[in-house]
């Protein structure tokens, strides 16, 4: 009687998301892998069957795979320099202050600056693509430019240098996201007890070695969380993408991501069903991805 | 700029990202102090500079903005302004986008928090299969389900509709939120859910006034997660709401004003539009930055 | 919006200046591209209406149910989607005042109809252009698009003596073939070739040059007046200069490299006169190009050649509508030079200039009311119609005689004369554009590659022949092919 009346109640809470789920999500996702079977050209009713035609086809994709090295540079380029950058800002901020009568304090104006880094990320990417055309636009008209020329070096082709662009296109994510972590560093930061801190200063260590003995360890989860949203993120750079890079994806595929490649793929040039095995393949990768991401940083869990 | 005395203090060592060459602490005047100063600083004058430069260029001529772009605008022209808020539509559109978010939001809290909370601490046959294919939903791009899921949206009769767009966005929203919330629940200690049991309060009771309000922080956080999340879909209301200029949200007018500015060569129109998407959002930002930071601080960590 | 155009005050002026322009181009079947073929197959078929109950008479050649409701979708863009609601659909109604017109304007063709052609609920009229344009030949191969021989064998609007065939352009139609039928529809007719600044030219002194020598003297002397000689937009899809990159070979060894090209021949990229044109432009660009311009689009480049920073820029006629609102007044005026002369030995004169048309139109051959997207094109080629076009977007349109008194701004009154001098040497558009969109897209990628010196010019024949062979040989593309 207790065992049915628990399972009456698991089975009413997941009832709804989970029906919203298989609808909204799985069924179309279920959909998506039937295509890549199919040459559908996206505007037919009755896609014919092709086998793992194809698959085989991604295997001499020049470009696919192009796409795939820079996908998987982002995945780790992105988290690394974001994180790095918030834990930096947010360790100034919570604890650059020095030390006051044993007490570790931020520096002068962190609410402020704390505020201030946050604001880019309350901006849709849509607005951010339109702004960082007139960051990076190549000439006089540009913010960056602009100031090189007035000082009298020569304008960089941000976008148009197939040995830049991909990094400008970076740099736009990190620039966004930076804010967000350092707010929330700075919680966990200050969640850390300020004794551990007192103590460990106390015997002598620097801030170097307080960072790293006992500052990072004990955010290792809140890292985690930040890791796993920015691949997320890193999925949704393609918009930026396909705003601001030349080509769509250029100069030279420099800046083709998979995501842009199976909307090019799937829109321009009607393949959906090829688009569909492409997404099929970055499924299975970013999945053996997370597993192995979640493996390795699983082991070095620090509990207090 | 403003730089620190601090007494008793010669232990301390330069910071890594201070580099070298400062190595001798002085007593009195803090370099490490004044470095950490110079780098926030200049992370701050990058993140404001651009929205500032938008604003200004909203007042400048086609000229000006091709001109340098350090320079002002000559004089303060609002004529930008009214033709944004009208071929934008920015009022109407930022309404639109408070509301699929809200409702977005609060039922994907809702029916994340429940799932989440029975697959946390509850087992049985199959619980460990609802989860993975909750979380795998995390791998898979958003737009190769958008065929499909535009037929089955439009078979339920829910195209260009803001609930149909609510609820794609709570479906979608799901694994990210069920990821985090399933965390959550998993920490709470169990002897107070089952203290309650005991004195006979149902599960449902248990979970909506207990166990839910001690997960409050996380709920706070993931919150903030899943608005920023839903605040920026571009490509789902531009499929699920396309057909119906009067339902769309802000990032669809943005795309279509910048479109437009581009046939029509109206770069201030697009800037004002900008400033006019961007200047709330700050407000709104600024206002409630307390509880957005404090609610991150409470939550997030664990 | 408030921008000064020109004032009414003009008028008389203008209208004094008219004359010079278009009537002998656009009018009698001997001007330009209006020769040639006078479009044979037989007009035995009688148009089968689909759908309708209505019969068939003269002034209903389709069949059009007069009551039932007619959607139309327009992509808003250049031209905005104003000479639909106030030019052609008044028309439809005209002819049919119980008609419901619903019209759609979008950016987003792809985004918006894909959907609907899946699902069968399908437009009836669509004009399907801009950056989300879907592939017409997978619409064809869906069995998506009504075949327009009928409209082009219906009685004319404005002359029903003659059938619509024989009231455009020679050549529109065979423009819209896809495996073998009209399927589409091309509205406007375009000139391109380099645009520069007739007053600027006029002032200073500077000669239109027609040989590359000439050209390359010219060059010099603007960038010592400090002018960036030449630009093409590289950021978004740098076609401008693809089409520069293709005319201008087709100077150098006739139209016969292009349709070689759309024909996936063997080495067609690699035609010694494809070779001479990249490496002439190439060196051009490299001697005279601004980088900066790889990364600004069409709108900012333009805008650069109003503040004459830019002397040449590669593009269509409808550059002078696109950018009316930006022209400072009394300082520019748009003029077309076809391109010059590359070698002394070229097939093409000098006066060769490219002419052709564009903006697609097509009827759906699932939609509700079939036989009424065919009348809306037809009232579309109507001479009131297309007259009409002319005056409010400035751009020509494929119907002959629209632009007969009609007041052209400068710029088109000059690729009129352009055309008129060249007669019969018009450069064929490509067509592997619309055939084989990811060659098309390529090609582009590697234009901004070879004029950023990247790759050189012999590295670009070999890349694009090797993706043309790659095209020719995967057997789930189309293909299609062309004789002229």
């Amino acid at each position: 009687m207790r065992r049915l009346r628990e399972y009456g109640f698991i089975t009413g809470f997941l009832a709804i998301p989970v029906i919203l789920y298989v609808v909204f999500v799985i069924s179309p996702y279920v959909q998506a892998f039937y295509l890549s079977l199919t040459d559908w050209g996206g505007v037919s009713a009755f896609p014919s069957f092709s086998g793992f035609s194809n698959y085989t086809r991604l295997f001499e994709d020049e470009v696919f795979w192009k796409a795939v090295r820079n996908h998987v540079l982002l995945l780790i380029a992105l988290p690394l320099l974001v994180l790095s950058l918030a834990l930096f800002f947010s360790f100034l901020l919570n604890l650059g202050g020095g030390s006051k009568g044993g007490k570790l304090r931020g520096v002068w104006g962190s609410k402020f600056y704390r505020v201030v880094f946050f604001f880019p990320q309350v901006l849709a990417v849509a607005i951010v693509g339109v702004l960082f055309q007139a960051v990076y636009r190549p000439d006089e008209g540009g913010i960056i430019n602009g100031a090189l020329i007035a000082i009298g070096l020569e304008p960089i082709g941000w976008l148009t240098e197939p040995s830049i662009a991909f990094w400008a296109i970076i740099g736009v994510m990190v620039w966004q996201a930076v804010g967000f972590y350092v707010v929330l560093f700075s919680a966990g930061m200050a969640a850390i007890p300020k004794d551990v801190f007192e103590a460990a200063a106390l015997d002598g260590a620097g801030r170097f070695r307080l960072f790293f003995s006992i500052t990072l360890p004990l955010l290792w989860d809140t890292l985690q969380v930040g890791w796993i949203y920015l691949s997320i993120a890193a999925f949704d750079g393609f918009a930026l993408v396909q705003v601001l890079s030349v080509d769509r994806g250029g100069p030279d595929n420099s800046t083709a991501v998979l995501p842009l490649e199976i909307w090019k793929t799937a829109f321009s040039y009607s393949e959906f069903g090829y688009a569909s095995a492409m997404g099929v393949a970055l499924f299975f990768m970013t999945i053996t991805f997370a597993v192995l991401a979640l493996r390795v940083s699983r082991r070095e869990k620090i509990e207090f | 700029m403003a730089i620190k005395t601090h007494d008793a203090s010669s232990t301390r060592k330069p910071s890594p990202a201070a580099g070298g060459g400062t190595r001798p602490p002085r007593p009195k005047a803090n370099p490490l102090s004044g470095l950490a100063h110079a780098a926030l600083a200049l992370w701050g004058v990058i993140t404001i500079f651009p929205l500032i430069w938008t604003f200004l260029s909203s007042f400048k001529t086609n000229t000006e903005i091709f001109g340098n772009s350090w320079s002002l605008p000559a004089e303060l022209r609002t004529e930008s302004w009214g033709r944004a808020w009208e071929t934008a539509q920015v009022g109407k559109y930022m309404l639109n986008t408070v509301i699929v978010v809200s409702a977005g939001t609060l039922l994907t809290m809702l029916f994340g928090s429940m799932a989440a909370y029975v697959l946390a601490r509850y087992t049985f046959p199959g619980s460990k299969i609802v989860y993975v294919v909750f979380v795998s939903g995390l791998a898979f791009p958003v737009f190769l389900a958008m065929m499909p899921l535009f037929f089955v949206v439009e078979d339920l009769g829910l195209l260009n509709s803001h609930i149909g767009l609510v609820l794609v966005y709570v479906a979608y929203s799901m694994p990210f939120t069920v990821l985090f919330m399933t965390a959550f629940f998993r920490n709470l200690p169990t002897s107070v859910g089952e203290a309650a049991m005991i004195d006979g309060a149902s599960h449902t009771r248990t979970f909506f006034q207990i166990m839910l309000p001690m997960a409050k922080p996380g709920v706070v956080s993931i919150t903030i997660f899943n608005v920023l999340g839903q605040w920026n879909q571009y490509l789902l209301p531009l499929v699920l709401l396309a057909e119906d200029r009067d339902k769309w949200v802000i990032t669809q007018g943005i795309a279509d004003i910048s479109v437009i500015a581009g046939y029509e060569a109206d770069w201030p129109g697009l800037f004002a539009a900008l400033s006019m998407a961007i200047i709330p959002m700050l407000i709104v930002y600024v206002v409630f930055q307390r509880q957005i930071q404090s609610g991150l601080t409470s939550g997030a960590v664990k | 919006m408030s921008h000064s155009a020109g004032t009414p005050r003009d008028i008389d002026r203008r209208q004094a200046l008219r004359r010079i322009g278009l009537t002998a181009f656009m009018a009698g079947p001997g001007a330009g591209l209006l020769a040639s073929c006078a479009t044979g197959g037989g007009g035995t078929s009688t148009p089968t209406p689909a759908g309708s109950a209505a019969p068939i008479s003269a002034d209903n050649p389709f069949g059009v149910n007069a009551s039932q409701q007619l959607e139309v979708v327009i992509f808003s863009g250049g031209y905005t989607d104003a000479y639909a609601t106030e030019i052609h659909q008044p028309l439809y109604k005209k002819a049919f005042p119980q008609a419901a017109i619903k019209h759609v304007p979008t950016q987003r063709i792809g985004g918006q109809l894909r959907p609907r052609f899946v699902s069968g609920d399908v437009p009836d009229v669509v004009n399907n252009s801009g950056p989300e344009s879907i592939d017409t030949s997978a619409l064809q191969q869906a069995g998506h698009l009504a075949d327009l021989t009928a409209l082009y064998d219906a009685p004319s609007v404005h002359d029903p003596s003659k059938k619509v065939r024989d009231t455009l352009v020679t050549g529109v139609i065979e423009e819209g073939l896809i495996a073998g039928k009209p399927y589409i529809l091309n509205y406007t007719l375009s000139h391109r070739g380099l645009w520069y600044n007739a007053k600027l030219f006029a002032d200073k002194g500077y000669q239109v040059p027609t040989t590359w020598d000439a050209f390359l003297a010219l060059c010099e002397q603007l960038k010592g007046a400090g002018i960036t000689p030449f630009a093409y937009p590289g950021q978004v899809g740098p076609y401008y200069q693809t089409w520069n990159l293709l005319y201008t070979a087709a100077k150098i060894g006739g139209n016969q490299v292009i349709i070689d090209i759309d024909n996936l021949v063997d080495g067609a990229w690699q035609n010694p006169a494809m070779l001479q044109a990249v490496t002439a432009w190439a060196d051009l660009q490299k001697k005279y190009g601004d980088k900066a311009y790889f990364g600004l689009n069409h709108t900012e480049t333009q805008v650069r050649q109003l503040q004459d920073k830019v002397a040449f820029y590669p593009t269509g006629s409808w550059i002078e509508n696109e950018m009316t609102k930006e022209i400072p007044a009394g300082k520019f005026e748009y003029a077309v030079m076809p391109i010059p002369s590359v070698t002394a030995a070229d097939k093409m004169p000098a006066e060769a200039i490219f002419a052709g048309a564009g903006e697609n139109f097509f009827v759906s051959e699932k939609g509700k009311n079939k036989a009424g997207g065919m009348e809306y094109l037809r009232q579309m080629l109507s001479l009131e119609g297309a007259k009409a076009f002319t005056e409010k977007t400035k751009n020509l349109t494929v119907v002959v005689g629209s632009s007969d008194g009609v007041d052209l701004p400068p710029g088109l009154k000059s690729a009129a004369k352009a055309q008129e001098v060249a007669g019969q040497n018009i450069i064929t558009p490509a067509r592997y554009e619309g055939w084989y969109r990811k060659l098309y897209d390529y090609s582009q990628t590697q234009t901004n590659a070879v004029m950023a010196g990247r790759i050189t010019p012999a590295e670009f024949c070999e890349n694009m022949q090797k993706k043309a062979d790659e095209t020719k040989k995967d057997s789930k593309i189309t293909k299609q092919t062309r004789t002229a």
